[in-house]
């Protein structure tokens, strides 16, 4: 409860990236111990080669690979197909022993057996399309910032690792929140003009006045059955 | 009123147990799984899978033979919902509760899975070669004389290929039972209208004069003429459709009507010629006909008050179009055809030929139309089996051991057959009986093509398609089974199929320009076939004979009530259950039965003046007995029904078929006297006489409406234990 309050406290300058309590999940044993870092990592402005991993990533866009997430309420796990179809072009990574294991789904066609990391109950429906909708797509925000408001910081992990509780009053303490309502031209990015209903449908009604920082701030939806359908 | 030990403290206790579990194990720990599923993700996926967004396709609902096209929703590769295609005219996007249920066909535990080949009272487990085999080795040498087929309702190239092996082998002995088909009245149809089915245009009548004919629920095709009904409810010119239904036990349609008549059983041909006497308006024959049944005589014979003939015939001449339909109440006697034929009369003397019955649309392709099924078919082939005439069976998604009257003894003279093969989808009564059982897939993982015999606005093949893969490695389609069959006798003519799709795909494609896609190439010609589900085609449009043709009707008096058996049984026919062939499918055990609202169970429906003059009340175990067996069921008291019948629904009683048919209800089929209606031959459904005794059981009737309904819902359950510990399978 407390904690709850000076959370809400710490996160009243809006504009910063969204945090929250944090509580990690236990490492899971992959299939593949799928390297995040590499694919998603920041580049290495020493070494733009990325030659040795650790130094850096690629910055691939999460939404590359899980390109079901801006469609689809699950954000789903890409096919094989998508993996091979950069991995068969990069022959200097062939013969590492992942990538190795990898062909060999891919030459047996069989499915990877990754293990659920974010496993919600089966009564809580969470929708991916909408998050990204509103947050990248409307208020312009980074993806990786996005995506791990609720995922973690998933570009320094090999295989993702759960950073967050993930629980009803972890949802709802971000839902309570006074989120800055923005409107076209007011962020560089670019954002959905203010007043349109398919703007609002999923938000409460915002604030009349702007607060002390000359923002105008509304909270997320609060209905029970927006998540238990 | 829930009468329990259970009281309001120990619920509150429970309650507050139960909050104090929620809030421990919210506190600081997570009910989210980490790790614990498997998330398995595709290797090549198409391009339209989006996982959590569903796709659709369309396909054809195999539940009963009225052919409503179907739209499945398939998420992640698995079905899973049903709905009608609007595109359909037959059922225009609607589709009824027993379509609804065929996802839990497709889905349901105990379909066979693998062939199976009898080993004493065991079947082992073969391989389809082995199976195949094993039929081309039990053929060599029979004459195709001695091979037998018994099929239900087919169409389509299904009908093609099974005709084409049935040639290869030389056998002609082509049986197609259904054991509630309107095969009487298609009989008297072609008398009275030139035609077996012509088209009832429900939609154009301005009164409707049922009898027996349960079109809402079970007759023909129910959704398309549902709709049809709501149009007629709504009215021409502003006028609402009045029904009036004539019939022994209310039926869903009877239920719904303006008036509902209770007719003495098998009177219905009396009622409709006292009708023609009371309009006055009949000439020639037909006067001469119907003079002797006068309001007085058809009142003391039918049960029927002298003034609502009097008032059916006023409405009949007050408005025109009407309609005048015979149903299966009226053709389950001896005199069967009489009563139809009787009936349809009417429909000439009120000048409705050509106006609310229409000529039938029919496909240009006769090859593909559906072979109709009866149950005089089923009586010739008891009566050969019995005699010893054939060597070989094979019985396609039949079951006859199940709706055969027991005095058939139908499994016994299957078993005089050398070789039985079943194809089945369950190991259901008959496919108990088989030698061989061979799994069939569901509608739902088969191709095929359907023409319903009963055809809408416009003539249309119905398109089947898999909505999913097969969820059995094991099981096949009937085409693909056919086409196998086929290749082992004309290998050389069917060397270019690989599969029935091939087969399916060559056949429809050769047809291309009759089929409507003159200007599309093959590939978009299919595609598109494939997507609508549907090929909509120029009718061919046949003519009614318009004369009325009263030659050789002659109906029987009413008969005695018989002493020693003075009820008469109805076996009736529900819209959920049908002839029983889905009763393994939950939801149709446990949705309501809409006249009595029981569920899971059969009963004895009976007149409370009947009951009471009986001494019996609901719920009390009676015995029925008849000339030819007995079975014992609860009471329902019921004011829909005539007091001197009584009504058991077919559908339940299974011996074998799966978890949820087998023990539960009775099977009224086991009392039913072998009686056959004298013209066609089919067998006279309501023509058993039985006998009720009470058996000094009772127990509480498990059924929707009442206080009483909801005490059983509430029974026991989750109070005596915390409810992770309740085995809800033993609750309910």
């Amino acid at each position: 409860m407390l904690a709850g309050f000076l959370m809400a406290v710490a996160c009243h300058a809006a504009t910063e990236p969204l945090t929250t309590e944090d509580a990690l999940g236990p490492q899971i044993q992959q299939p593949i111990e799928f390297p995040h870092y590499r694919h998603a990592g920041n580049r290495n402005p020493v070494d733009p080669t990325n030659s040795d991993p650790t130094k850096g990533g690629m910055e691939i866009n999460c939404q590359y690979c899980h390109t079901y997430a801006r469609r689809s309420l699950t954000a789903g796990i890409p096919p094989l197909q998508k993996c091979i179809g950069c991995h068969q072009n990069i022959p200097s990574v062939r013969d590492k022993p992942r990538i190795v294991e990898l062909f060999k789904y891919w030459d047996a066609k069989k499915a990877i057996p990754w293990k659920k990391v974010h496993d919600l109950p089966d009564f809580v429906r969470f929708n991916h399309e909408r998050h990204i909708k509103r947050f990248i797509e409307q208020q312009g925000r980074p993806v990786q910032e996005v995506c791990g408001y609720c995922h973690g910081q998933v570009k320094e992990m090999t295989t993702a690792r759960r950073q967050k509780p993930i629980t009803m009053g972890w949802c709802v303490s971000c839902h309570m929140k006074d989120h800055v309502v923005v409107a076209k031209g007011e962020i560089p990015e670019g954002g959905t003009p203010l007043g349109k209903q398919d703007y609002w449908y999923t938000f409460q009604k915002p604030q009349e006045k702007k607060n002390a920082e000359g923002e105008l701030t509304a909270k997320g939806p609060n209905d029970c059955w927006l998540c238990h359908k | 009123m829930i009468d329990s030990e259970f009281d309001r403290r120990d619920f509150l206790k429970v309650l507050g147990w139960g909050g104090a579990a929620v809030a421990l194990s919210g506190c600081g720990n997570t009910s989210i799984e980490d790790g614990k599923e498997t998330v398995v993700s595709y290797v090549q996926a198409k391009d339209y899978v989006i996982p959590g967004v569903a796709v659709y396709f369309n396909s054809t609902c195999a539940q009963c033979d009225a052919g409503c096209s179907i739209t499945g929703k398939i998420r992640e590769g698995r079905v899973l919902k049903l709905e009608g295609n609007p595109e359909s005219p037959i059922n225009r996007g609607k589709l009824c509760g027993l379509g609804q249920a065929s996802v839990q066909h497709h889905y349901n535990p105990d379909r066979v899975r693998e062939p199976l080949l009898r080993k004493g009272d065991k079947g082992e487990t073969i391989s389809w070669e082995k199976a195949y085999g094993l039929i081309n080795e039990k053929l060599a040498g029979v004459k195709g004389d001695e091979i037998a087929f018994l099929t239900g309702e087919m169409s389509g190239h299904q009908k093609v290929l099974l005709g084409n092996y049935m040639d290869s082998l030389g056998s002609g002995n082509h049986f197609v039972y259904e054991a509630v088909a309107p095969a009487v009245v298609r009989a008297a149809n072609l008398k009275a209208y030139g035609v077996e089915m012509p088209r009832y245009r429900i939609d154009k009548a301005k009164v409707m004069l049922s009898f027996g004919a349960d079109f809402l629920g079970t007759w023909v095709s129910p959704v398309h003429f549902a709709q049809q009904y709501a149009a007629f409810r709504k009215g021409v010119d502003g006028q609402r459709g009045v029904l009036i239904q004539a019939e022994s036990k209310m039926t869903l349609t009877g239920a719904n009507a303006d008036r509902w008549l209770a007719v003495r059983p098998g009177t219905e041909g009396i009622l409709a010629l006292g009708i023609i006497n009371a309009l006055g308006i009949a000439t020639g024959d037909v006067a001469e006909l119907v003079k002797d049944y006068d309001k007085a005589r058809v009142s003391r014979d039918t049960g029927v008050e002298p003034s609502h003939i009097d008032k059916i015939a006023a409405i009949l001449r007050l408005r025109s179009p009407s309609l005048v339909l015979a149903g299966s109440a009226a053709e389950g006697y001896v005199h069967g055809m009489q009563n139809a034929e009787a009936i349809n009369l009417l429909n000439h003397v009120l000048g409705n030929v050509g106006k609310t019955i229409e000529a039938p649309v029919s496909v240009p392709f006769p090859q593909l139309a559906p072979s109709k099924g009866s149950t005089a078919s089923l009586k010739k082939l008891n009566d050969d089996l019995a005699s010893g005439k054939y060597k070989v069976l094979f019985s396609i998604a039949t079951n006859p051991v199940f709706t055969a009257p027991a005095s058939y003894k139908f499994g016994d003279n299957m078993a005089k057959a050398g070789f039985k093969v079943a194809f089945a989808h369950y190991l259901d009564e008959t496919a108990l009986q088989a030698d061989l059982v061979l799994p069939l897939d569901s509608e739902m993982e088969d191709w095929g093509t359907h023409v319903p015999e009963y055809l809408a606005d416009a003539a249309q093949i119905n398109i089947q398609q898999p909505l999913m893969e097969r969820l059995h490695a094991n099981t096949r389609g009937m085409g693909d089974i056919l086409l196998a069959l086929v290749k082992q006798r004309k290998p050389e003519e069917y060397k270019a199929f690989d599969d029935y799709y091939g087969f399916l795909r060559f056949a429809m494609l050769q047809n291309k320009n009759a089929l409507g896609g003159a200007e599309k190439d093959d590939d978009n010609f299919w595609n598109d076939t494939l997507s609508n589900g549907i090929v909509k085609l120029s009718p061919a449009s046949g003519a009614l004979s318009a004369k009325a043709d009263v030659g050789g009707i002659k109906l029987p008096a009413p008969k005695e009530a018989d002493k020693q058996y003075p009820l008469r049984l109805i076996a009736s026919v529900t819209s959920n259950l049908r002839d029983g062939r889905h009763t393994n499918q939950p939801w149709i055990q446990e949705s309501p039965d809409p006249l009595t609202t029981i569920v899971w169970d059969s009963w004895v429906e009976i007149h409370p003046k009947k009951a009471a003059e009986l001494g019996v009340v609901e719920g009390d175990i009676v015995k029925v007995t008849s000339r030819t067996g007995s079975i014992s069921a609860q009471v329902y008291l019921f004011p829909g029904i005539h007091p001197e019948a009584v009504s058991i629904p077919i559908g339940r009683g299974h011996e074998a078929m799966g978890r949820y048919a087998k023990g539960y209800g009775v099977n009224p089929f086991s009392i039913m006297d072998a009686v056959f209606e004298r013209e066609t031959g089919e067998l006279a459904m309501h023509e058993t006489n039985v006998n009720i005794a009470k058996t000094g059981q009772r127990v509480i009737v498990v059924k929707d409406e009442g206080p009483v309904g909801g005490k059983q819902m509430g029974r026991r359950v989750a109070v005596s234990r915390s409810t992770d510990q309740v085995d809800l399978s033993k609750e309910v």
